[in-house]
Parts: C-alpha cells; sequence; structure tokens
C-alpha cells in the first residue's frame, strides 16, 4: 500500500499527534499525509504553534511526555546495509528504533547550544556517534572522520578540542550539521536550524546545506517560519495551519503564486531577500486556540476573503491545477461563491513582490 | 576567535580559582584576629572566674596558661601579643584546656577523628545512596515509582534528634540489635587490634545508620529533582535521537544533574563539626561536637576557642573545595564568558 515507489525515503499518512489524554487532549497535528523522495527537500513552514516541530518529533518518535500519537502510519526505506528494507516507524520497538537513529534518520535542533551536552568537548560528539553505531572504527579513524566532517562544513579541526559554549553560534550550527551527517544517513530533519542566528550567517549556512546535499544525496525536511529561506532550499514546501496542511505544492510555485491566503500572509511578514523593499503587512490576529479551535477553517477568522462555507465548513485539502499542487480552501472551490482574488490566482511564472 | 583563546581563557579560570583562595585566606586572618581580640575584650576578670570553677584543682602552670591566653600578667604590648598569638597558632599551638589540663591540638586531634568517621563518613555514603536512588527516580519519574517522594518528603522533615531518639529506643533499647550508646565495648581499651576495630564498626552502626537515614531523602529529592529538570534539556533529547542506549542516554542527563549536589557535598563537609553536635549527643559518641557541648558547659574558653577556628578552617576548606570540583567537573566556570 505505502511506499511502494522506490524513489520514496518516507511515507506519511493520516498522523495525529495530541498533547494530554482524553478530555484535557489537544490535537496538535490532524491527519498529515505526505511522502518525501529520495535527495529531496521537503520545507515545512508555519507559525509558531502551527505543528510542525510535533509532526517532525512525532514522526521521529521523539515525542516527549504529554505528546500521545493518536492515527496515522510511518514508513522509512531504509539504506545502506539494510537497503530495501521498509520499516514501520509507529510500530517499531525501541531496539529497532536505536538500530536506525542517526545511522538513517539525524535531527538538526533550534538551539545547538541547548542541543550539545555543555560538559563534552565537541569531538566527544563526534566519537560517541561514530562509536555507538559503528564498533570496528578505531579511536584515531573516529578522530579522523570528525575532523572531515567538521572539514565539510567548513570548519578547524582544532574546534574538537573545544567546548560549546566556547564556540559562535553559526560555528555550533554547523557543528550540529556535522554531526547530523556523521553517519550519512538517508534523511535528515533539520528543526528551524538558522531561526537563532543572524542574517548573515542564515545565508551562509542555508548555502553551504544546499551544496552538502548535492554532494551527499540526503533527504532533508526543513522547518522554517521563514518562507524566503525556504524557497532556495526546498524542492516542495508544505504549509502548516493550526495542526494541518494548507497548501502543498513546489517551491517555486507556491513562493511565486500562493493559493492559500495563509501562505500569501506568511509571505507578506518576511522581506525578499533580493529586490524592492516592499510593505510588510503581517497577519491580522493570532493563531487559533487549539483547545477550542474555531468550527470550520480554522484560519477564516483571520482570512480577508472567508465566507459562509468557511464559517461551517473544515476544507478538505484537494488537488488543484492538474495535481501539481494542493490547497485546502474553499476560495479554489469550483462552487465558490466568492472570487478568487488576483493575489491567489496569478500564474507561477510571473515575478510578483520584486521577487527576481 | 584567536587561536590562542583557550589558552587565555583556561588561565582565566586559574586567576579565578586563586583570587578565591585569597578571599577564604583574608577570612581566615580575619577569624584568627577576632579569635585573638576578643578574649582580651571581655568584661569583669574572667581568669579569676575560671581558676575559681576549677576549685582549686589547679596548679601554677594553668593559671600561667589561662593568664597567656586572656594576654594578662605577661606586661607586653598587644601588638606583641598577637605576634606571639600567630606564631603559636603556625605551630599548631591552640593553648591549653582549662578542664583537660592538656594542650587543645592534642585534645583536638584526639577526637577529631571519630567525628570524620562517623559524620565524614555518613555524609559521603548518604550521597552516594541518595544522588543514586535521585537518578533512579528522575528517571522514572511520573510512573508508579513516584510513591516514594510523599515519603522522602516526610522522612527529610522528620527532625534528627527525633529520629535518633527513637532508633534508640527501638533498635538498641527494645530489641538490643545495637548497643545503646558509645563508641566501642567499654571493656576494651583503645588499641590495633581486630577486636577493638570490630568492636567500634559495631558501636557505629546505628549511628551512622541515623545519619545515613536523615540525611538520604535530601539527596534524593535534590537529585531527583534536578533530574528532571535536566531531561526536558535538548541535549538529552539528542542523546535519544543519536540511538544511545537507554544507560547512555542516563547518564548525559545524570552528569550534567549531579552538579549541584556535588557542590553540595562539599558545603556539607564543611559542616562536619557544627553537624555533629546533636548526633553525638544523642548516641554519647566522642568526637568534636561532644567537645564543644563540654566546652560550653565548663567554660573551656581555650578549648572553645580551638574548636571555632577548627569550625572557621573546616567552612573554609571545604568552600573552595566546592568551587576547586565545579572547576574541574563542569568546562563552563573554568572560562570567561565568551559573546
Amino acid at each position: 500500500m505505502s511506499l511502494t515507489d522506490a524513489n520514496l525515503v518516507l511515507h506519511v499518512s493520516n498522523f495525529s499527534v495530541d498533547y494530554g489524554y482524553a478530555d484535557e487532549a489537544i490535537r496538535a497535528v490532524t491527519d498529515v499525509s505526505f511522502s518525501l523522495g529520495r535527495s529531496r527537500v521537503l520545507g515545512v513552514a508555519g507559525e509558531s504553534g502551527s505543528g510542525k516541530s510535533t509532526l517532525v518529533y512525532g514522526l521521529t518518535r521523539l515525542l516527549r511526555a504529554p505528546g500521545v500519537i493518536t492515527a496515522g502510519d510511518v514508513r522509512l526505506r531504509l539504506s545502506g546495509a539494510r537497503e530495501g528494507e521498509i520499516i514501520d516507524l509507529l510500530a517499531a520497538t525501541e531496539d529497532d528504533l536505536r538500530a536506525i537513529r542517526w545511522s538513517e534518520i539525524s535531527i538538526v535542533m533550534q538551539s545547538a547550544l541547548n542541543a550539545l551536552n555543555p560538559l563534552h568537548k565537541i569531538g566527544k560528539e563526534f566519537d560517541e556517534v561514530l562509536r555507538v553505531h559503528d564498533g570496528r572504527l578505531s579511536k584515531s579513524q573516529r578522530r579522523q572522520r570528525a575532523e572531515e566532517l567538521l572539514a565539510l562544513v567548513g570548519l578547524q579541526p582544532d574546534r574538537l578540542q573545544r567546548y560549546p559554549h566556547e564556540l559562535s553560534g553559526g560555528q555550533r550550527q554547523r557543528v550540529m550539521i556535522a554531526l547530523a551527517l556523521a553517519l550519512r544517513p538517508q534523511l535528515v530533519i533539520m528543526d528551524e536550524p538558522t531561526t537563532a542566528l543572524d542574517v548573515v550567517t542564515q545565508r551562509e549556512i542555508v548555502s553551504e546545506l544546499h551544496e552538502l546535499r548535492e554532494r551527499l544525496g540526503f533527504a532533508l525536511i526543513f522547518i522554517t517560519h521563514d518562507l524566503s529561506l525556504l524557497v532556495e532550499l526546498a524542492d516542495e514546501i508544505m504549509v502548516m495551519y493550526a495542526g494541518r496542511i494548507v497548501e502543498r505544492a513546489p517551491a517555486l510555485d507556491l513562493y511565486r503564486a500562493p493559493r492559500h491566503p495563509y501562505t500569501l500572509g506568511l509571505m507578506e511578514s518576511f522581506p525578499p531577500l533580493s529586490g524592492e523593499r516592499v510593505a510588510m503587512t503581517g497577519i491580522p490576529g493570532s493563531p487559533p486556540n487549539l483547545k477550542t479551535p474555531p468550527a470550520g477553517c480554522p484560519f477564516h477568522p483571520r482570512c480577508a476573503y472567508a465566507h459562509d462555507r468557511c464559517r461551517n465548513e473544515m476544507p478538505p485539502l484537494n488537488d488543484i491545477e492538474d495535481g501539481g499542487r494542493s490547497v485546502a480552501c474553499w476560495l479554489h472551490d469550483p462552487a465558490s461563491p466568492v472570487e478568487v482574488p488576483v493575489s491567489l490566482s496569478r500564474r507561477g511564472d510571473t515575478t510578483p513582490g520584486g521577487v527576481k | 576567535m584567536a587561536s590562542n583563546s583557550i589558552d587565555e581563557k583556561g588561565n582565566h579560570g586559574v586567576t579565578t580559582l586563586l583570587r578565591r583562595l585569597a578571599i577564604y585566606l583574608f577570612t581566615a586572618w580575619t577569624t584568627i584576629t577576632v579569635n585573638f581580640v576578643l578574649p582580651r575584650l571581655m568584661p569583669g576578670d574572667p581568669i579569676q572566674q575560671l581558676i575559681g570553677k576549677l576549685q582549686g584543682r589547679v596548679t601554677p602552670e594553668m593559671i600561667a596558661a589561662i593568664k597567656a591566653q586572656f594576654g594578662q600578667g605577661l606586661n607586653q604590648s598587644m601588638w606583641t601579643q598577637y605576634v606571639h598569638y600567630l606564631t603559636q597558632l603556625l605551630h599548631g599551638d591552640l593553648g591549653v584546656s582549662i578542664t583537660l589540663s592538656s594542650p587543645v591540638s592534642d585534645v583536638l586531634s584526639s577526637q577529631i577523628w571519630w567525628t570524620v568517621g562517623l559524620i565524614g563518613v555518613g555524609a559521603v555514603v548518604s550521597f552516594f545512596i541518595g544522588t543514586a536512588l535521585g537518578v533512579f527516580f528522575g528517571w522514572t519519574r511520573g510512573s508508579r515509582a513516584d510513591v516514594v517522594i510523599p515519603a522522602a518528603t516526610f522522612l527529610q522533615s522528620v527532625p534528627y534528634y527525633f529520629l535518633g531518639t527513637i532508633l534508640i529506643m527501638i533498635f538498641a533499647a527494645t530489641l538490643h540489635w545495637f548497643p545503646l550508646m558509645g563508641a566501642y565495648d567499654p571493656t576494651l581499651s583503645p588499641e590495633w587490634s581486630w577486636t577493638y576495630i570490630a568492636s567500634v564498626l559495631r558501636y557505629g552502626e546505628l549511628p551512622l545508620a541515623s545519619i545515613v537515614l536523615s540525611s538520604l531523602a535530601g539527596w534524593m529529592l535534590g537529585m531527583r529533582n534536578m533530574m528532571v529538570t535536566t531531561m526536558s534539556e535538548d541535549f538529552v533529547l539528542m542523546a535519544v535521537a543519536k540511538g544511545l542506549s537507554r544507560r547512555r542516554v542516563m547518564w548525559h542527563a545524570a552528569r550534567n544533574a549531579v552538579l549541584p549536589s556535588v557542590a553540595n557535598l562539599a558545603l556539607t563537609i564543611g559542616l562536619l563539626v557544627s553537624g555533629s553536635l546533636l548526633v553525638e549527643q544523642i548516641f554519647n559518641y566522642p568526637g568534636v561536637g561532644n567537645l564543644l557541648v563540654n566546652a560550653v558547659g565548663n567554660e573551656d574558653y581555650p578549648l572553645l576557642q580551638g574548636i571555632f577556628l577548627l569550625i572557621t578552617f573546616t567552612v573554609l576548606g571545604a568552600n573552595f573545595l566546592a568551587d576547586a570540583l565545579y572547576y574541574v567537573l563542569d568546562p563552563r566556570t573554568r572560562t570567561a564568558a565568551v559573546h
């Protein structure tokens, strides 16, 4: 049924996550389905609290209490020695998971300062993952591998002797990226890896990532709230709102011609990295309280184009434009009483907002 | 960042440690000076009072010693006396105990080993057991193992004298499982023989158990709480994501969580002498605490002063030990803030 296509690495269907139990439960991720191709880059965008981090921590079974996976199916195609094997991530035992962690899926977290053990030198972080996952490597081989990995992200080998707090924010995040690539995983997940960095470092790291990915060919799930950053890196972008996917499209199409009012709002919240100055408008209001989500489309209280149907009925994620992209919005329903505004209907080959 | 910055930062850490050492030395000097000045400021004639207390059991040498202690009858200037006092102190001469008629340094050095042996060992044992339990109960937080928390809180709130007395009543007086009091069988004489050592160990069991029991819960709760806090840190989640074994993940958390406890252990050892007071009274055990109570009761000022100096030095020494331990255990203390 799932993951029959040998070019897919990951297939997720109808995935839901709650925080808390029974009556107290808050639905953080609802009915998310997607698949990720080998060596592809999937961008996940959305405001804080949209469920994007919860989604990836859920998929990798790293969710902490009180997070509970309530529904779904997640399959991962393994690589290397276990090539061709498909593992059911949600049914996997602790031992199964331990075997694929870091060697098949690795993670880069938002704050490298918090993600690195403050009492360990950088060298020890590398040594540990290499030793735990490959007992055949000698101490000097591990050391050599660590130096190669640091060189990959443009860091000097002497950084191995440093403690995390002795490095700059950009260096720390580069260390995290090098660490994530240590075992050549086929899937790397990055949870807002550049959010805590200044814009210049952000750009450097994103272009380095681009290069690394070309060279090493790992698939990447990149989470951010900065759509303009994503468009340079991602093949495809998913926009999440209130725990659901509201729009999914090839990166450039989404950026040039958004179809969901929320995507449009997100784009207007960030200045383009190049081109003319444009007015930042942002999105009025704030994300819904997930404990008492509004009826109908969760975005309708903040949406300029909301009509009656939006207030009562939840729009499904439907394919539009010959299946090349999908959107969950009643505006694009053929029966919509409201005409689709120009900003949400322009063609993907135009250049809005000064983007070249 | 300069390539030699690690050395600069390393040196900075040592400098910090040396600065702390200087502060402790200054504090020690202040205490010594106050110790010298106080008896000389006492109103009335404390010497006559003391000699009166001894009710004739007093030799001319003792009177001279007492007078010297209070700076009288020597016709020396305050400054000369002060230099003399410091010189004496440097040679380990703390004066002569009035009630015990022997040098204070001899009295202290014969009694301190009882205190170190009982209170010190008790502190270290309860630290290790309590911390290990804390790691375990922190790791299993939210499970049924949490039922120990209220029990531990209760145990922690029981005053020591109450716990000690109850233990004696039940296990020594009623069940006769342990000797009632003392440090060894009174029919034996102190010597390096197996019988004597076995007796010391036997008599030490109940007091040691009482110390461990009363301080165990504190270590356990402190470590558990630190463990729970540390386990919500990203680097622990990272350890799981890296596919490390459960034990390794626990080690990542515990190694970070134990830092405050280690500092506390050093400080607890600083309270060794004052902490020994209740234990030694309740179990009628020899040691510095017992000595202190007797010295207060008999107004044995030279002995009191000696004990106070001992307390000051253990507290200062333990504080410095805590600083040094932190320096070794936490690399962040070794470097100045970089950013």
